[in-house]
């Protein structure tokens, strides 16, 4: 071993899963930074939480979150270790965002964070406080489907329609940037999109379509 | 994924002091730049946390400056925004080149150049929870198993290669590595930073687990500096690199000046190709001179049982790199 | 010599392309698959799996687990003994009750020992997704490991572990460990009759079906009727294999899958995950969801069988084939879903045959039905040894099949004939005797390019299937039917032979499905069956309805006119099948080792085309499926440990739209007079010859034959080397 070893520990990530009795004890020490929640704001929060609220995190450990989602302000309770995905799903019932890996392997969970396309399943729900989310739900005006929407309706963009949401999104961050996409320009923007159905070709049709009759 | 807390750092010395504390109070920690790959591997129960330091709302690294001499790009920078900067796309392509062959859109909308940088192996048995040196363990199964994807350079014990694309441009453009921690700042050069298992199987770089990198210092390329970054990958996109070639030639007209070969997906670390770079120089960029590097960058070669077909994929990769900056 | 046919009349609402009906909740988030549905007090469940690839279980402490609060229910196979009657089926029937009844090898929802790799061990339901994983965590199990296998040639050497103490050969439907052979004529005169003999082997590796929709299921009791909200490809089936799973009648079980998000034929009748929701369920007196994880679909539900084909092929020196002989392994993992069938060599006319396939035990993942179950794999096999057979006596691949392609007789007549069609024109839209090099490999440079081609006929048989419509007194029609549409369209296929059989436009139709409370039997979309079986019954039952208008008069005030159908129709012992031929050109970098596709060409005949849009998709998306199948998908295992590596999308390389070749599909539409309009099947024919046509492309642009799927890189390089 060189002298190189004083900065090289070896001891840095790799942690034995601890004993869950020292876990929940650790759960209600402070903790520094923006974590804790004054426990009086939770009368005034609107939390619509149909998860239940989970039995190994002490309530002082959720914490308050701003979210803007599909134009609505959104005050949320949460645990930290909640993705963004299962929030939206779950705590908002906007189920239109799906889970098909959990893993950013698929791309199913495409959302627009601050109009950039992220995925959700993969974004701590906290990570997102302040910031802008819109998802497929919030696509139609006023219950118009939007040109892309429509698009996909006429051909044929979604056969099972599990990825169809994340194409959606990834598309619509798309066609404000380039309105008017070539069929090349659309395979790389939703290149982080898979389709097992294979549906590629119908999905960059409607897509360019869309372009076309802009 | 069990419970643990989220600490939305603001400045990085807010994250420094927060990984301290952590560090100090004995619980397992980690930095959150993009969070996609750290999150994965929460899942996977191939990194245990307890305190995440997002460093999202951190505004004090992710710029680019410059001036006559060099080039600082702060390591929070995101990857689509590297990829987007003009300047650099003109001066430095290599690293914009990169950038842009990482994963997909979503990722790069919230990856992090240090993310890149200092991302875990994708060693299929270090993902898939084996227990090896890149887990604290003391072997790795694939020097004896299924190697295919593994080093032919530097490699032992460990025979991962760095993941990273923008590693081998940074190293190809001579990068400095700042380093932030709490015991204060400091700048490392590559060798310094990229740490091969022979020194120490368990890390890929020499960064205390307190510290971050906040940034890279990249000299001033030549006015004539000609660079590139070629990726073999399995499937167009969103996946790490088989083999990797970086770039960055001077020239005078014709003629290279000088060369600076960095060769990712080969090696544990960003894998300098002294003997091709000492070769080129000199020398007259056309068809035969790329071929003889691309012979050359595998002279020293030592494949595995099942890794051999890298090499004619370096040598190729070498070969078009170098073809892709041959004059008009 | 080809069969004249008539361009098919003209309809008014059956070949046109028409929107999905339900398109408008695809799109805007609205449609709710089954992990999208929320019920009071639901908890959430999650299963402990093995980490062995093969063990015994000693012991399980489930204590710590149950007393964690928030768990409502923790269930091992010492508490839960549950038959899973289709995870393990001798002959692999999957509809056969009494096949299941028989079952040499039982399988259960925990199964004692663990016989692979994410084998489930026990399983927990809790309040909370978090508590549900913590509480997995505090199962305690001893295991003792015991030798495994992975490949079923080495599953049937004589020292090889036993997967099965009986051995590793999978029992047939009489529970003899034997394998299944089909044999005609005499063999050995048809290799005496030969000019040469050629022998070659082939493997293909295990390919998941990779749906998006990872498996989930929310079970619901109320007294004794349990509700599944599962994604099910075949309602019916998943009723009535949970029914005699849980001791229950039918009309017990209620199945609902309105939206689901693709299967591939791994979601047809039921799923553990199925048994094991509703058994929580029961426990906790609550709804449980359990949802699988990505890694957990992966190793816990099934895929393509991976297969070792060795050929042996008799053939004159005019290219007549004398002979053929195959000897063939399917690796079915632990249980035997499906049958491990090979498909192909029937495709050929040849008077002597010999085969023999054995579906063997190893301690991989289970292998089950991936659309086309036994065919692109086994094509794959045959039509690259028939196409190194070609280039050996120096024949055409063209040529050599139209020589010897399977071809309407006296004896075997078909419903209608248009293979040579199908044959000719691709070659002709793709240029074959431009693209194809004469000689192959000769391409000079590091890129090399090459045409391959391959063709099939597939079955589209008639069979028997239900129907119920209804109609009121403002002349609205509703459609009853059992599918759930897994992604080819089927509620508006179905919707749409319904609006063409009663005379009136789609809009006047609705289409209710995907709940056997609500729904008539279906076959299931599986074995491309549900548009000429399910189709049929909705045309006769459209018939019935319309001859009950023309007595009665359309009915008046609340009273409605109902009409059912289950037919059974034959096709008067003619053979009936789909065709098709693919024609590839690749480019194949011989230092890299990339194989890129520059031009794919696809003429089918599916009979008529019911919905234009949604089929010519259902081929390029197949397509697709098997140039992923040629290039890159396998689920590759660790030797030493018995590990799987490569579970999930980004090891396995699923093609991304980076990844699309320029695909042009054609269709020759032709009316046999049978089926729904004279509709056959698209939804599988598509996947079935492009590994071999891919495959057929690398050897003509390289001169190196690649007898190993997927055609990954290394293979190429080492084939260079």
């Amino acid at each position: 071993m060189s002298a190189q070893d004083d900065h090289c520990e070896k001891t840095d990530s790799v942690v034995q899963y601890l004993d869950p009795r020292a876990q929940s004890r650790r759960d209600f020490l402070q903790h520094t930074g923006t974590a804790v929640v004054a426990s009086a704001a939770l009368g005034s929060v609107s939390m619509q939480a149909s998860q239940a609220v989970p039995l190994d995190v002490a309530a002082s450990a959720l914490t308050q979150l701003n979210l803007t989602v599909n134009g609505r302000a959104q005050q949320l309770l949460v645990d930290p270790r909640w993705t963004l995905v299962e929030v939206l799903r779950d705590q908002l019932d906007l189920t239109g965002t799906k889970i098909g890996c959990n893993r950013s392997e698929c791309g199913a969970c495409t959302v627009l964070l601050n109009g950039q396309p992220v995925y959700a399943c993969s974004q701590l729900a906290v990570w997102a406080d302040g910031m802008e989310v819109q998802t497929v739900e919030g696509l139609a005006q006023n219950g118009r489907l939007s040109p892309l929407q429509q698009a996909f309706v006429d051909h044929n963009g979604p056969q099972c329609g599990f990825c169809t949401s994340g194409q959606l999104m990834s598309a619509t961050a798309l066609l404000r940037n380039n309105p008017s996409p070539d069929a090349a320009q659309v395979r790389m923007a939703l290149v982080g999109n898979l389709c097992r159905c294979s549906n590629y070709m119908a999905i960059v049709e409607a897509v360019v379509a869309t372009g076309a009759n802009a | 994924m069990r419970a643990l807390s989220n600490i939305n750092a603001r400045s990085i010395a807010e994250a420094v002091a927060a990984a301290r504390q952590a560090n100090d109070a004995g619980q397992a920690f980690a930095f959150s730049g993009g969070g996609t790959d750290l999150l994965q591997q929460i899942k996977d129960g191939t990194a245990a946390v307890d305190v995440i330091i997002n460093l999202r709302p951190v505004t004090d690294a992710g710029q680019i400056t410059s001036n006559q001499t060099e080039t600082v790009i702060g390591g929070l920078i995101t990857l689509t925004d590297l990829a987007a900067d003009a300047t650099l796309a003109q001066r430095m392509r290599v690293l914009t080149e990169a950038a842009a062959s990482v994963a997909t859109p979503q990722i790069r909308n919230v990856a992090t150049l240090a993310g890149n940088v200092t991302q875990r192996p994708w060693c299929w048995y270090y993902r898939n929870g084996f227990q090896c040196f890149k887990a604290g363990g003391d072997q790795c199964y694939s020097v004896n198993g299924e190697n295919q994807q593994h080093a032919i350079f530097g490699g032992g014990p460990s025979f991962i290669v760095h993941p990273s694309d923008m590693a081998p441009a940074l190293v190809a453009l001579r990068a400095a590595f700042d380093v932030a921690g709490p015991s204060g700042n400091r700048t490392l050069s590559a060798e310094e930073f990229f740490v091969l298992p022979s020194q120490n199987p368990a890390r890929e770089n020499s960064m205390l687990n307190t510290e971050l990198l906040v940034g890279v210092r990249l000299p001033t390329p030549a006015a004539n500096a000609v660079s590139t970054y070629f990726k073999v990958m399995d499937r167009e996109a969103w996946t790490h690199a088989e083999v990797s070639v970086a770039v960055v030639l001077e020239m005078s007209a014709a003629t290279i000046t000088s060369a600076s070969i960095v060769l990712g997906g080969v090696a544990p670390i960003p894998w300098r190709s002294l003997e091709v770079e000492r070769f080129l120089t000199g020398k007259t960029l056309d068809a035969a001179t790329a071929q003889q590097a691309g012979a050359m960058a595998i002279a020293n070669a030592q494949p595995l049982a099942k890794n051999r077909h890298k090499l004619p994929m370096t040598s190729a990769a070498v070969e078009r790199a170098l073809l892709r900056l041959v004059p008009a | 010599m080809s069969e004249a046919f008539e361009p098919v009349t003209p309809l008014q609402t059956i070949g046109h392309a028409t929107a999905r009906v339900d398109a408008i909740e695809r799109v805007n988030g609205s449609a709710k698959y089954s992990r999208d549905i929320k019920l009071p007090g639901m908890l959430y469940a999650r299963v402990l799996r093995s980490p062995h690839p093969h063990a015994r279980i000693l012991s399980i402490d489930t204590s710590a687990a149950s007393a964690l609060p928030g768990v409502r229910a923790v269930i091992t196979h010492e508490n839960a003994q549950i038959v899973w009657g289709s995870g393990s089926i001798s002959g692999g029937r999957q509809y056969s009750d009494p096949s299941k009844d028989a079952t040499l090898h039982r399988r259960y929802i925990f199964n004692n020992p663990a016989r692979h790799v994410g084998d489930s061990i026990a399983a927990v339901a809790a309040v909370d997704r978090h508590t549900a994983e913590h509480a997995l965590s505090l199962i305690k199990v001893a295991y003792e490991q015991l030798p495994f296998v992975l490949e079923p040639e080495a599953a049937l050497a004589d020292a090889a572990p036993k997967v099965w103490p009986e051995g590793n050969v999978c029992p047939d439907f009489r529970n003899n460990l034997e394998p299944m052979v089909s044999n005609a004529g005499d063999i050995d005169a048809g290799f005496a009759a030969a000019d040469e003999v050629f022998e070659g082997r082939y493997d293909t590796a295990f390919i998941h079906n990779a749906q998006m929709e990872p498996r989930c299921a929310l079970a619901h009791w109320e007294g004794d009727k349990l509700t599944l909200y599962t994604p099910s490809q075949g309602i019916s089936n998943c009723r009535h294999d949970t029914a005699r799973d849980l001791g229950l009648e039918d009309h017990q079980v209620r199945i609902v899958c309105n939206y689901m998000g693709g299967g591939f034929g791994n979601k047809n009748q039921n799923q553990d995950t199925d048994l094991i929701a509703a058994t929580l369920s029961k426990r906790a007196n609550a709804p449980v969801m359990l949802e699988m994880s990505r890694r957990e679909d992966w190793l816990g539900v099934h895929g393509r069988w991976p297969t070792v084909q060795y050929y042996k092929i008799g053939v004159k020196q005019d290219g007549t084939l004398t002979a053929m002989q195959m000897r063939a392994y399917s690796g079915m993992g632990p249980y035997r879903k499906n049958s491990g069938g090979l498909s192909g060599m029937e495709a050929y006319a040849c008077e002597h045959r010999a085969r023999a396939i054995f579906p063997v035990y190893t301690n991989r993942t289970t292998s089950g039905n991936f659309r086309g179950p036994s065919e692109p794999h086994g094509f794959f096999g045959i039509e690259s040894m028939m196409d190194d057979v070609a280039f050996r006596i120096g024949m055409d691949p063209v040529q050599f099949t139209l020589k010897n392609m399977l071809r309407p007789t006296d004896a075997q007549p078909f419903t209608n004939y248009s293979l040579e069609d199908c044959i000719v024109r691709g070659a002709e839209l793709f240029d074959w005797s431009t693209r194809r090099q004469a000689t192959p490999g000769s391409d000079p440079g590091a890129i090399k390019r090459g045409a391959g081609f391959a063709f099939m006929m597939f079955r589209a048989g008639v069979g028997s299937s239900s129907a119920i419509v209804r109609v009121d007194s403002k002349g609205h029609y509703t459609l009853f039917v059992g599918v759930t549409d897994i992604g080819p369209g089927a509620k508006t296929t179905m919707g749409m032979i319904a609006a063409e059989a009663l005379g009136v436009p789609l809009a006047q139709v609705d289409v209710v499905a995907g709940d056997t409370d609500r729904c008539p039997y279906s076959v299931g979309e599986s074995g491309s069956r549900t548009t000429i079986m399910t189709g049929y019954a909705v045309v006769e039952a459209a018939k019935d309805l319309k001859q009950q208008l023309a007595t009665q008069g359309m009915p008046i005030g609340n009273a409605v006119l109902i009409a059912s159908a289950t037919p059974q129709p034959t096709t008067d012992g003619k053979s009936r099948q789909c065709f098709g031929a693919h024609f590839v050109e690749v480019e194949v970098d011989t230092q890299l080792g990339t194989t890129r596709i520059s031009k794919y060409v696809a003429v089918h005949e599916s009979g008529r085309i019911i919905n234009p849009q949604t089929t010519r998709d259902q081929i390029r998306g197949a397509i697709i499926q098997g140039i992923g199948q040629a290039l890159y998908e396998d689920l590759h295992y660790d030797p030493a440990s018995g590990q799987p590596l490569t579970p999930g999308y980004y090891r396995a390389r699923h093609l991304t739209h980076a990844d699309i070749p320029p695909i042009e599909v054609d269709f020759i539409e032709v009316d046999d007079g049978y089926g729904p309009f004279g509709a056959k099947t698209a939804g599988e024919a598509g996947i079935i010859m492009a590994p071999a046509a891919v495959a057929n492309a690398i050897f003509n642009a390289t001169g190196k034959r690649m007898t190993s799927l997927p055609i990954t890189r290394n293979k190429i390089l080492e084939a260079h080397a």
